[in-house]
């Protein structure tokens, strides 16, 4: 009989005798005529490991998960490992717990993270943590907590940084103080300056979130945890994945939409987490936020974020802009690099105050909504003055200086309430002030050349008011425009 | 399964999760306090798991497959992690088989029970699945059966037989 074969005949007796429970198994067998005696005494066996196993396996894994998914051990204070002495524990991460150590040899204190045996163990992932040590470690910025040394310590991997003393972002988001429009913009220029260099050197971060920015005691930010980033170029694999559970675990929240597919994660991704981080940041909200972690994915997947304007109308429009253009879906229509950010908002709103130009912008408008009153008296009073064909002049005047007054006074209302959402409402509303002013400035011509024998002064007034009104929108405003609200 | 009837990966994610959710709602339901999170926590893994395999599943039993072997990937890793080949060497073989029986040292036990598996697929594929359902994913036998396509009966002699096997193998004893 072949192994195959015996197993079958071996698990077909086994539930029968499982059904019929009979008191004495070889008896049973030998009723049956069973005289292999390979299937006899698995038979057998098997029959008394049934009756002694008790609750073995009864309770699924699940009913111990927080046992089993716990994944490192802890330090006390006062052990040596290798130079380093430890304080005490300031933290717990993805990755491992974190201690407040001090580094024996130089005597200055270090941040100790001592890696979660999970991600050690397997020595193709040992070299890339160095491999990531090394390039993090090479990142030098005010913004960025400086790497030390990644140390091997019998047989346990520990990364030593700079002591970054203060408190995350996390607990001032949590405190529930929102920055106001200068600070907030102040914060976001330099979380995008500091991932800028990182960037310029290769390195993305990919687990961005508030937890690992640090806000210190003389008020500057720190992102913390650059060890973790994966050098561009280096293919993100299942293996990796796998052999990296606690990385993810907690973090989804801040995951680009290709991240949470298992797509390849880059600088876009980093700045898609800037994006979630600073809308959080300002308004204490998640942009996707939902009832549970699940849903929350699900959101980041497919949904729009809410407006963050609804929850900081008082936010530069440009900051809201940068913020909303962070959390596009699709990389390629997100920056490219982290530089872009701080090249944006700088062209935005911190190096030239809102206001200053935007003043020229919205006299612009105020004017011409005031000429297009005055036009509308002026072909009016052409009308008393000369009947027939004057009358429809004054009704297409009318007519025309409404329809473009709403949208000029829309435009004035979008700047004030919604910033960000002005360009789009511009782009729609240019097309119609055009053909409207276009009108406007030709039925005035046609009113002046009709006047001009009977009152040649109101007749050239008339003319010069058209041909103004068509060259204040083909000339001046562009430029106005242009000037206020050039990123 | 053709590439032309496989769902997008887009379409399939919003059934990932809600098949993971209900998941760890078995999990769940025994309502342990403190548990919540930690099934959370495994549900994302094995999500994101899923989601990087790209592996394309053919219906919800297959799903539930797939889903059940993530997860006791997840949980022998973290086993290992902690070190729990050195408390399983350290532990009395006399006292082994009653704490097994007992149902204690599960934590322990996980990378030994990883290898057992791995020799009873040798041997019986199908009897690893059921395992993995029943104790990895904890689908009771109802729901188990489902799953594989068996009736009830079925899977409660089946399972009877792999867990004596495994407990054997276990135990140490021959």
């Amino acid at each position: 009989m072949t192994g195959d074969a015996r197993w079958t005949r071996i698990r077909e007796l086994f539930e029968r005798a499982f059904d019929e429970q009979p008191p004495d198994p070889a008896v049973w067998l030998d009723e049956r005529g069973i005289d292999d005696w390979q299937v006899r005494e698995e038979v057998i066996s098997l029959l008394r490991h049934h009756a002694a196993a008790g609750s073995f396996l009864a309770q699924p894994a699940g009913d111990e998960l927080s046992r089993l998914m716990a994944d490192e051990r802890s330090l006390e204070p006062g052990q040596a490992i290798g130079p380093y002495r430890i304080v005490r524990e300031i933290g717990r991460g993805g990755m491992g717990r974190v201690y407040l150590a001090e580094d024996t040899r130089l005597g200055r204190r270090v941040a100790i993270k001592a890696l979660a045996p999970a991600l050690t163990a397997d020595a193709s992932h040992r070299e890339r943590l160095r491999r990531e040590a090394r390039a993090a470690a090479a990142l030098t910025h005010p913004g960025i907590c400086t790497v030390y040394a990644l140390e091997e310590i019998d047989g346990d991997l520990f990364i030593a940084t700079e002591f970054v003393d203060g408190r995350t972002l996390r607990a001032e988001i949590e405190e529930g103080r929102r920055p106001d429009a200068d600070e907030a913009l102040r914060t976001a220029r330099e979380l995008a300056a500091a991932l800028a260099h990182a960037h310029g050197h290769g390195v993305t971060h990919r687990d961005l979130k508030p937890d690992n920015v640090m806000r210190t005691r003389d008020g500057g930010l720190k992102i913390l945890d650059f060890g973790l980033a994966r050098l561009d170029g280096t293919p993100a694999s299942v293996d990796t994945f796998v052999t990296q559970p606690g990385t993810v675990v907690g973090t989804p929240a801040y995951m680009a939409p290709e991240q949470l597919k298992g797509e390849r994660a880059d600088a876009r991704s980093d700045v898609f987490a800037l994006g979630v981080l600073l809308y959080q940041y300002t308004s204490g909200a998640h942009p996707f936020g939902a009832g549970t972690p699940l849903a929350t994915i699900g959101r980041i997947i497919d949904s729009d974020p809410d407006p963050l304007y609804t929850h900081r109308p008082d936010l530069p429009g440009s900051l809201i802009a940068c913020v909303e253009r962070c959390l596009e879906k699709v990389p390629a229509d997100r920056f490219t690099s982290a530089a872009d950010i701080v090249a944006a908002l700088d062209g935005g709103g911190a190096r030239r105050p809102r206001g200053s130009m935007t003043i020229w912008w919205r006299t612009h408008q105020l004017v011409v909504i005031a000429t297009y009153f005055l036009a509308c008296v002026l072909a009016w009073q052409i009308k008393e003055w000369l009947a027939g064909f004057t009358t429809a002049i004054f009704i297409t005047a009318g007519i025309t200086a409404t329809v473009a007054g709403l949208f000029r006074g829309h435009l004035l209302f979008t700047e004030r309430v919604n910033g960000a959402g002005l360009a789009a409402e511009h782009r729609r509303a240019m097309p119609v002030t055009l053909a409207m002013d276009g009108l406007l400035g030709l039925v005035l011509l046609a009113d002046g050349i009709l006047l001009s024998g009977a009152r040649p002064l109101p007749a050239v007034i008339a003319m010069a008011l058209g041909a103004g009104i068509v060259l204040a929108r083909v000339v001046i405003e562009p430029s106005t425009t242009s000037a206020s609200f050039r990123r | 399964m053709s590439s032309a009837d496989r769902p997008a990966a887009d379409e399939l994610l919003p059934a990932v999760y809600d098949e993971l959710r209900r998941l760890a709602g078995a999990y769940m339901r025994r309502e342990r306090p403190g548990q919540t999170l930690q099934a959370t926590a495994l549900v994302h893994e094995a999500y994101l798991r899923l989601a990087r395999g790209g592996r394309p599943w053919t219906d919800r039993a297959h799903f539930l497959g797939i889903a059940a072997r993530a997860m006791r990937q997840i949980l022998v890793e973290r086993a290992r992690a902690r070190g729990a080949q050195k408390r399983w060497a350290g532990l009395d073989r006399v006292s082994l088989t009653a704490s097994l029986a007992a149902g204690a040292n599960a934590d322990a036990m996980l990378p030994a029970l990883n290898e057992a598996l791995e020799r009873l697929a040798q041997l019986d594929p199908d009897q690893v699945k059921l395992v993995e359902l029943r104790y990895f994913a904890g689908l009771d036998i109802d729901e188990a059966a489902a799953a594989l396509g068996l009736s009830p009966a079925t899977v409660k002699r089946r399972w009877a037989l792999a867990r004596a096997w495994l407990f054997r193998e276990l135990s140490g004893q021959r």
